[in-house]
């Protein structure tokens, strides 16, 4: 049967059968998307004190996706407070399995330690279309399998759509791509009246606003080839802390590198959350080959073990900015640098004697960690 | 041979099957191709997958599904014969001025929206007339659109493929404005004048008049053009004003002004005029399902990645070379896709030069793939509307393209020296 390019000719009886299989596939694949909303359990440990819900602070998402846990783990004694935000970009996975993992271990002898394991909730329930990414992951722990979401960068466009073709950060006047109106980390500080990803942004400045929060630590992963990688970026208020903190986890054998805030590049959580808050504004980045341009096959074991023989050549060509081998950037070795990070960042900022004083105890080492994640994550249940 | 390899091979070897041999439409053959590529790949048939990627240009379908519905409304209504009109009887005497303001109107929506579909359908679908009845063969006015459409997109102050790559190395955007105005402008006008003025050197305007249709004008009034200024009113506050006026999105502004192009000239059958917009629309609306299928495919595979790494594996040269080859060609995908997956990759490979001049000719250079074929979302629509097959209208593209090519290239090897551009 031949046809005439960009002309099928078709009847009744086609019509019908391609209706139906479209049909079909819709039912199958609708049960599948639809169950990215479901949210793997997190199992609170023996720190946490209470939890919250994103929304107290900002009534405008209350009732929407973007509304989220917040976990609270606090000191008998009052002292200062850090707020780690995991799951900004729900294609990052180190940054939610390093907030559960502080939710299900750590305890706070003094101070306050407040954990957002799904900063961006939405972006949890749907993947990005294009990157062909996993749905899940899975991490074996001593005691069974836990299977976590691999999200999207962005806010889920069935709770935020159409996009423009052009996004105004509107506190700054800047122009960015369309798209980057559903990335949470390029609208902050937010918008009380803004759209679902800046109400949920400014929900986010509030908490920070009300609490007081005296550090933020923005957990994130980049492609290798993405210069800002394996760093610790710091507003210019927090550069003691971080200038600190980046000795101290050079001392303890983790290499990372101390960038500063770019001043022009706004919405982003180390510049806007410095800039409107009193909060020591910081953010950190490590190496995930899922998310890179060069990555080979992409499926859940290239998420979990970071190991990709495209990587292992641009590293040889010179075209990455971590050294990548034939060991990758697995899962643990990423999330024990998270962890480790805020724990300097903390000891950092008891270092600096500022009168008050914040103790996290409970927390594996940075050489336990990267061994394996699993025997720190808690038992299915 | 590497297992991507074969992949790549037999996804583009079944789309090629499928499509020049089976003479299957595009579409269904990189569906075919698609799907071939998952079980060579050992990944069965992911469903998932194929519909996750089929909806990666959901939002450029609404846009072109609407703008087809606008350029239906406003050839009907009788807008576009009296606009044509109207220029010409203003601007007969003095051509080449003529032919570079038209060609500007062309790349203006295309400015202010950073997409060639919108400027191909809106403003593109106006001038074509004009530029046929001053003698302009149907081939070359084609290409006239296609390349100004492309231009106004890649033109500041909206480029998107800039905005990809800057997004992708943490650069602002800022400072884009002068690089690419010294990029597209000399294109607009080389473009311009090399197809346009051999025709209307000496335009006889008493020969040309027979062919106009000044009743329809007279008839109508102003009103005739309200639907055009609300289109372009729209667009302008929405940008200007973005953080006081909504989005209302392109799509809904094509809408609107179609609605209001149904009250203001002759009379027009409403659901006819959308059905016929609307089946025009289909061929390639499912094209881009189908190439949405098939990049989707190729980055779960590692066919995409093997791409990227063997282009990057090169010299500086080679860079060089494979920016003014395999980036644009990557638009026969797409043009935001060959931004995004090797503009980035380039970019980051080129940081010795001046950071800004490089990402604008990554940028320029990727906007040049919405005149490949088998997408050629812009290539494809002006040969529509101005009722040629594209392998007619593609070859009297190719020395402008060769035209900016060059130039693209040349800010790539010299952007050290272009820094002054940079404000």
């Amino acid at each position: 049967m031949k046809f005439q390019p960009d002309q099928l000719k078709g009847n009744r009886i086609t019509a019908i059968a391609v209706c139906t299989v479209a049909l079909l596939c819709l039912v199958v694949l609708a049960r599948e998307f639809l169950s990215m909303r479901k949210a793997e359990p997190i199992y609170p440990g023996p720190g946490v004190t209470r939890t919250a819900m994103l929304s107290d602070y900002f009534e405008g998402i209350k009732g929407t996706a973007g509304d989220t846990e917040i976990y609270i783990l606090e000191g008998k004694k009052p002292g200062a407070s850090i707020l780690v935000l995991g799951g900004t970009h729900a294609n990052e996975p180190s940054g939610l399995l390093s907030a559960v993992l502080l939710i299900e271990n750590a305890v706070v002898e003094e101070g306050t330690l407040y954990v957002i394991p799904h900063t961006n909730n939405s972006g949890f329930t749907c993947t990005d279309p294009q990157e062909a990414a996993p749905m899940r992951f899975t991490i074996d722990t001593p005691t069974g399998p836990r299977t976590f979401r691999y999200g999207s960068r962005s806010t889920n466009p069935v709770h935020q759509w159409p996009d423009p073709e052009l996004y105004l950060h509107v506190s700054s006047g800047q122009s960015l791509s369309g798209a980057e109106t559903r990335n949470i980390n390029r609208t902050y500080p937010g918008r009380p009246n803004g759209n679902f990803t800046e109400k949920v942004s400014y929900a986010v400045t509030t908490l920070i606003r009300q609490e007081g929060i005296d550090v933020t630590i923005d957990l994130h992963e980049a492609a290798p080839e993405y210069p800002t990688i394996n760093a610790l970026v710091a507003h210019e208020n927090a550069m003691p802390l971080a200038s600190m903190a980046m000795f101290n986890l050079a001392m303890e054998g983790m290499e990372i590198s101390l960038e500063p805030s770019p001043q022009n590049l706004h919405g982003l959580t180390h510049r806007e959350l410095g800039d409107h808050t009193n909060t020591w504004a910081t953010l950190m980045e490590t190496a995930n080959p899922a998310q890179g341009r060069l990555r080979g096959k992409t499926d859940e074991r290239l998420v979990v073990t970071g190991q990709d023989k495209f990587y292992q050549m641009a590293a040889k060509y010179g075209n990455l900015y971590v050294p990548f081998d034939e060991r990758g950037h697995p899962i643990s070795g990423r999330v024990s640098r998270h962890v480790t990070g805020i724990m300097q960042l903390a000891q950092a900022y008891n270092d600096l004697d500022l009168g008050k004083r914040i103790v996290i105890t409970n927390v594996p080492t940075y050489e336990e960690m990267n061994q394996d994640i699993g025997r720190y994550l808690a038992t299915p249940h | 041979m590497q297992i991507e390899l074969i992949v790549l091979l037999v996804m583009i070897g079944s789309f090629l099957i499928a499509n020049m041999l089976l003479k299957l439409p595009v579409s269904l053959s990189m569906m075919l191709g698609a799907v071939l590529g998952t079980l060579v790949g050992g990944e069965g048939i992911p469903l998932r997958h194929l519909f996750e990627g089929a909806f990666v240009y959901l939002d450029t379908m609404m846009i072109i599904a609407t703008a087809m519905i606008f350029m239906n409304v406003i050839e009907k209504s009788g807008t576009i014969e009296a606009l044509g009109a109207a220029i010409v009887r203003r601007f007969y005497k003095v051509p080449a001025v003529m032919l570079i303001l038209l060609m500007l109107i062309i790349m203006f929506p295309g400015m202010i929206t950073g997409s060639s579909t919108a400027a191909v359908l809106s403003a593109g679908a106006i001038v074509a007339p004009i530029l046929m009845l001053m003698g302009i063969p149907a081939s070359k006015t084609g290409a006239m659109l296609a390349i100004g459409a492309i231009l106004g997109m890649a033109a500041p102050p909206v480029n998107i493929p800039a905005m990809l790559i800057t997004g992708g190395v943490d650069m602002p955007y800022i400072g884009f404005a002068l690089p690419l105005l010294a990029l597209t402008l000399p294109c607009a006008v080389f473009t311009a004048l090399l197809l346009g003025l051999p025709y209307c050197k000496n335009l006889d305007y008493e020969k040309v008049k027979t062919g106009l249709n000044l009743e329809v004008g007279s008839r109508h009034g102003f009103k005739l053009y309200l639907p055009i200024v609300t289109l372009f009113l729209l667009m302008i506050l929405t940008r200007a004003f973005a953080a006081y006026i909504p989005n209302l999105g392109m799509p809904l502004i094509f809408l609107i002004s179609s609605v209001v192009g149904f009250f203001t000239g002759e009379k027009l059958d409403v659901v006819k005029t959308v059905e016929t917009s609307i089946s025009t629309s289909v061929p390639v609306l499912a094209k881009l399902v189908g190439v949405g299928m098939f990049i989707q495919i190729m980055t779960l595979t590692g066919a995409r990645g093997f791409i990227v790494i063997n282009c990057l594996g090169l010299g500086i040269v080679m860079l060089w070379i494979f920016s003014i080859t395999i980036l644009p060609a990557f638009g026969a995908v797409s043009s935001f896709g060959g931004a995004s997956v090797l503009g980035v990759p380039f970019m980051l490979s080129m940081l010795s030069g001046n950071h800004t001049i490089t990402a604008a000719a990554l940028a320029f250079l990727a906007c040049m793939g919405d005149l490949m074929p088998p997408t050629a979302l812009a290539g494809n629509y002006a040969a529509k509307i101005v009722e040629q097959r594209y392998a007619k209208v593609l070859p009297r593209c190719l020395i402008p393209l060769a035209f900016c090519l060059l130039l693209g290239l040349l800010f790539l090897i010299f952007s050290k020296n272009l820094g002054f551009l940079v404000l």
